[in-house]
């Protein structure tokens, strides 16, 4: 009986330990699928008429003549949506004054909507902002204006709570002029917009048009390889130097006691004070900058990952077999040339897959560039423009998208867009770093 | 010698017993009977299968990934590799002393009782008695008794394989397994052990696996030689070191190899 | 020796030339430390000589922008210790058992195809986590309240649950590596002793090996809880950063506010080049955070150093 008890415990605990490993599988599938799914939406997906002159107005891509000639038909198919508006504002005026009243809101909701929708009115002036100029330029959102004029969206407080309601708007129109809107809203939108699946590869390096409404995504991705590579190259020459010294010529003693804890301590530093740090000593004290820059933001970036390159060196510098550097020693090379010629060259696959590793790191930290390199609006930096600029850069501009921008959810697409992109960026680097720590491990073995 | 050795029962008895690791055959086809309450040494070259087979009667050897087993072994009639063995009762039964003392980072006390808690219900004063009692057998109590509650970690090298025995003795095994209980140790501290094995015999069935040929013929019985894999002679202790039969066991027992 | 005395002389100081040249490289990069606690001091000293200490730690009321401004941060230390503390909560056991199986139960191969999901899960940049917590477990969550006992209406996803939702997956990672190391160092001979007495899986690895590694395992817990006290980005998009205790102060369904969110936040409307009022008390919080990964850092070093000295003897 005790026994049976025993056993149950037993395979309760393994079951708990396999939950736990399927936890955490799921739950890096939860964060990854949704957002490699939907950031692929913004490489590919079905774009519209609307897209299709946008790209040629804005960045000049496209055929001329197949856009025109298509937006020619397409006018054409919208004819009686415009007909019908301006048939029923001619109608109104005689309208009872009760249905006026009834109507008139409504009316104009239809209108805003479906501007909001095909673009502009012929004839109108054309807006300021470049998003107003042009129609919805994918088919998934513009679905969603559609029905946002055919329906129209309220709160019904009768039940207990509230609970929102879609309320058909086509039945107050019934016998109007507007009425034929609807159905063509309904059924013709395709020949409205002209759906087609669209590859958009160059969301990756194409420059943003009005707060990322259109355009791609190149001026952060620049950023970021900004950041990382300046952080890098920083970081990885004094990361070796000191792994060499920790390894190679430093005896133990108090000094080197303080010099390791002084390391480990670096690495627990929370992140968000690294940018205080780098605001307080980079900009403010010693004025690498006149504000912030992607000087200031890889100096900081730089601190961050020290601790990681320090150790990953080490660990690489003291793996390579004590054997290769007595050879080399009993050959009457000096420490130095036996550093550099045996010892180095060695542990070098080590030493990057810390590097890549820390690399990874550093493109996708926030909280170190927010005060010291970040800046929202999607603009190029020049490489001459490092020294002095500050940058967009895919994290700092994920959350500013996702947070502040003024119509967070018209651009989920391009947040998405990005935050697939800054995970595939540090994912690769990781599979990279995977990659050559197995070749290492495949050398050692043989 | 030899006619205790005729009106003893078998314990142990290995039949056709093979054991693998992955592809390679660690132990192969080997026959042997270990009889009740006697001593018996496993002899033999670093690498040649002694301690494999050891484990592979407790089944330790099923902690190894890739490990498995051919032919039978049966401990008191009943094949230790059938379907309805509960390796957690077998082991139970056969207790094991390792090659290197391996006490809990606990209490000299809980470390004596952390068997005795696992398989049954004892009051306090049970297990009190319980606990010196198998100091007593492993000749621990009078260094220890009055540190009880002191980390078994501070315990010589000695000292510690002692405490292992007195662990091991406290869920009153019917059988115990030595692999090179001694090997980690200095003289005096192989000599306490090898004392002990001797009082312990006929109390518990003692298999010894050794690389110390003079330990062998010291404490054991009967003696068992194997030399890559195969168990090429298993006799009484006395003959196979005055007169062996195979020409191997010959060689190695004057010393031409191993 | 063959070689001139003058040749010896110069090898000699080239040699040590280059020893210093490491030397003072690597202090360099090691010292950086202690400029990082120098320069946050520095502009957090302002702060703490003009308010003093009490009104900053004890007092909730937090109105920088108010005239004259307050800067009462004790709901968002209050903030900052329910979030990581939930989150540590939430992540410690599936952490543990995570380690265990890879130490233990799964087979080697196994654990080896499972340590890139673990990596994979660290290296996710923590603005992608805040994104995420944003756009998916927001408002799975606010959704979700009605599917409670009780009918539970949830005002708001974004709230302290959420956050340590996600801040306990960003700590889970480190729990589960650091201590699957300190669980294969406890080493197979002990497993084998308990085993040999008939122990079952369960049972040696509860009884013997995970208070053999107990100091290994709480600087796994200790390196968790600094991970999650640092991080800024989840907890900036997915607490809510109300200065709020909630009511009841376990109520993880309200807002909250952290410190490492409020230095991001507030840093933005602080005037950054001259030092207001409201600069300096945001590095003040920087000093805390400083000091509690001080504390953190110490404690952890302290306690792999006794389970070092434990394992030999003694």
């Amino acid at each position: 009986m005790r026994m049976l008890t025993r056993k149950i415990l037993d395979r309760a605990f393994t079951a708990g330990g396999y939950l736990a490993v399927a936890l955490m599988t799921l739950f890096l599938l939860w964060v990854l699928v949704p957002i490699f799914v939907k950031g692929a939406g913004a490489y590919v997906f079905v774009g519209t008429v609307e897209y299709r002159r946008m790209m040629l107005g804005e960045f000049g891509r496209g055929n001329e003549q197949r856009v025109a000639a298509e937006w020619a038909e397409v006018q054409r198919a919208r004819e009686p949506v415009y007909e019908a508006i301006a048939a029923f504002e001619r109608e109104l005026p005689a309208l009872p004054v009760a249905r006026r009243k009834e109507l008139k809101p409504a009316f104009q909701a239809v209108r805003e909507g479906v501007a909001v929708l095909l673009g502009p009115a012929p004839g109108k002036p054309l807006p300021a902002l470049t998003r107003m100029i042009y129609g919805q330029t994918r088919w998934r959102q513009a679905q969603d204006k559609a029905a946002n004029i055919l329906f129209e969206e309220t709160w019904d407080y009768s039940g207990n709570g509230s609970q929102k309601v879609h309320v058909p708007r086509q039945p107050l129109f019934e016998g109007t002029a507007l009425a034929p809107v609807f159905p063509l809203l309904r059924k013709e939108l395709r020949s409205l917009l002209r759906p087609r699946l669209t590859f958009y590869p160059r969301f990756l390096t194409d420059p943003s048009i009005d707060a990322h409404f259109f355009g791609g995504i190149g001026p952060e991705v620049l950023g970021t390889v900004y950041l990382a590579l300046g952080a890098m190259l920083i970081a990885v020459p004094l990361g070796i130097v000191a792994a060499v010294y920790f390894q190679e010529y430093a005896r133990e003693g108090p000094v080197l006691t303080f010099l390791r804890s002084c390391v480990n301590t670096l690495a627990g530093v929370p992140s968000v004070v690294f940018g205080l740090f780098g605001l307080a000593f980079f900009i403010n004290t010693l004025h690498v900058s006149p504000g912030k820059s992607v000087l200031a933001g890889a100096l900081t970036l730089a601190l961050l990952v020290l601790p990681t390159v320090i150790r990953s060196s080490e660990e690489a510098i003291a793996a390579v077999p004590r054997a290769y550097k007595e050879g080399a020693l009993a050959l009457g090379a000096g420490q130095w040339r036996t550093v550099l010629t045996v010892i180095l060259p060695a542990a070098l696959p080590g030493i990057l897959t810390g590097i890549v590793i820390s690399m990874g790191r550093a493109a996708g930290e926030t909280a170190p560039v927010v005060f010291t390199a970040a800046v929202s609006v999607g603009k190029w930096v020049t490489p001459s423009e490092v020294l002095s600029q500050p940058t967009p850069a895919l994290s700092w501009n994920l959350y500013n998208l996702c947070t502040e921008h003024e119509a967070v959810e018209e651009i989920r697409h391009v947040q998405y867009g990005m935050a697939a992109t800054l995970v595939l960026i540090v994912l690769a680097l990781n599979l990279a770093a995977i990659l050559i720590r197995a070749r290492v491990a495949k050398r050692l073995k043989v | 010698m030899e006619d205790a050795k005729q009106k003893t029962k078998t314990h142990a008895e290995a039949k056709g017993f093979s054991v693998f690791y992955r592809q390679c055959e660690a132990v192969k086809r080997v026959d042997l009977a270990i009889p009740f309450g006697l001593v018996t040494a496993i002899i033999g070259p670093s690498g040649c299968g002694k301690s494999t087979f050891l484990r592979a009667i407790n089944r330790m050897n099923d902690l190894i990934p890739g490990c498995h087993t051919d032919g039978e072994l049966l401990f008191d009639g009943q094949n230790v590799y059938g379907g309805d063995v509960d390796t957690a009762v077998l082991r139970r039964r056969i207790g094991m002393v390792f090659q290197k003392p391996n006490p809990f980072p606990k209490s000299i006390y809980d470390n004596v009782a952390y068997g005795p808690r696992l398989h049954g219900n004892l009051s306090k004063a049970e297990l009190d008695e319980r606990v010196e009692e198998s100091l007593v057998g492993a000749a621990l109590w009078e260094e220890v008794k009055d540190r009880l509650n002191k980390n078994a970690l501070g315990l010589s090298g000695g000292q510690a394989q002692r405490l292992c025995l007195a662990r091991a003795l406290a869920v009153r095994p019917e059988m115990l397994l030595m692999d090179e209980p001694t090997s980690a140790l200095d003289p005096k501290a192989t000599a306490r052990i090898e004392e002990l094995i001797i009082q312990l015999r006929g109390r518990y069935t003692i298999a010894v696996v050794t690389h110390n040929m003079q330990q062998a013929a010291r404490v054991s019985d009967m003696t068992a030689f194997f030399y890559e894999g195969n168990l090429v002679e298993f006799a009484a202790t006395d003959d196979l070191f005055t007169k062996p039969r195979e020409k191997q066991t010959e060689n190695y027992i004057t010393g031409r190899f191993g | 020796m063959i070689l001139s005395s003058g040749e010896q002389t110069r090898r000699k100081l080239l040699s040590l030339a280059g020893r210093s040249f490491l030397f003072a490289v690597t202090s360099a990069a090691a010292l950086a430390v202690l400029a990082i606690i120098f320069f946050i001091a520095r502009d957090a000293l302002p702060f703490f000589r003009a308010s003093g200490v009490g009104e900053f730690f004890f007092s909730k009321a937090w109105y920088p922008a108010h005239e004259p401004p307050q800067f009462g941060a004790a709901a968002i230390f209050a903030g900052s210790f329910l979030v990581t503390g939930a989150a540590v909560v939430l992540a410690v056991p599936p952490g543990i058992f995570a380690a265990l199986c890879m130490s233990d139960i799964l087979p080697f191969k196994v654990s080896q195809v499972l340590k890139p999901v673990i990596e994979m899960l660290a290296a996710i940049p923590s603005v992608v986590y805040g994104f995420f917590a944003l756009t998916v477990v927001a408002p799975f969550l606010q959704d979700s309240g009605r599917w409670l006992p009780g009918n539970i209406e949830i005002v708001s996803g974004v709230n302290a649950l959420t956050a340590s939702v996600i801040l306990g997956v960003m700590a889970l990672p480190t729990i589960v590596s650091v201590s699957e190391d300190a669980l294969q160092a406890a080493g197979r001979e002990l497993r084998e002793g308990s085993y040999a007495l008939g122990a079952t899986r369960a049972e040696t690895l509860v009884n013997v090996v995970i208070p053999a590694s107990m100091s290994g395992i709480c600087s796994a817990v200790l390196l968790g809880i600094m991970r999650a006290l640092g991080e800024t980005m989840v907890v900036w998009m997915a607490s809510g950063n109300a200065a709020q205790i909630p009511k009841p102060w376990y109520n993880l369904l309200q807002p909250v506010r952290t410190l490492t969110a409020t230095i991001a936040g507030d840093m933005g409307e602080a005037d950054q080049m001259t030092g207001s009022a409201h600069y300096h008390v945001l590095f003040a919080m920087g000093f805390c955070l400083l000091l509690f990964s001080f504390v953190c850092n110490l404690a952890g070093e302290w306690m792999v150093a006794r389970q070092r000295k434990r394992l030999r003897g003694g």
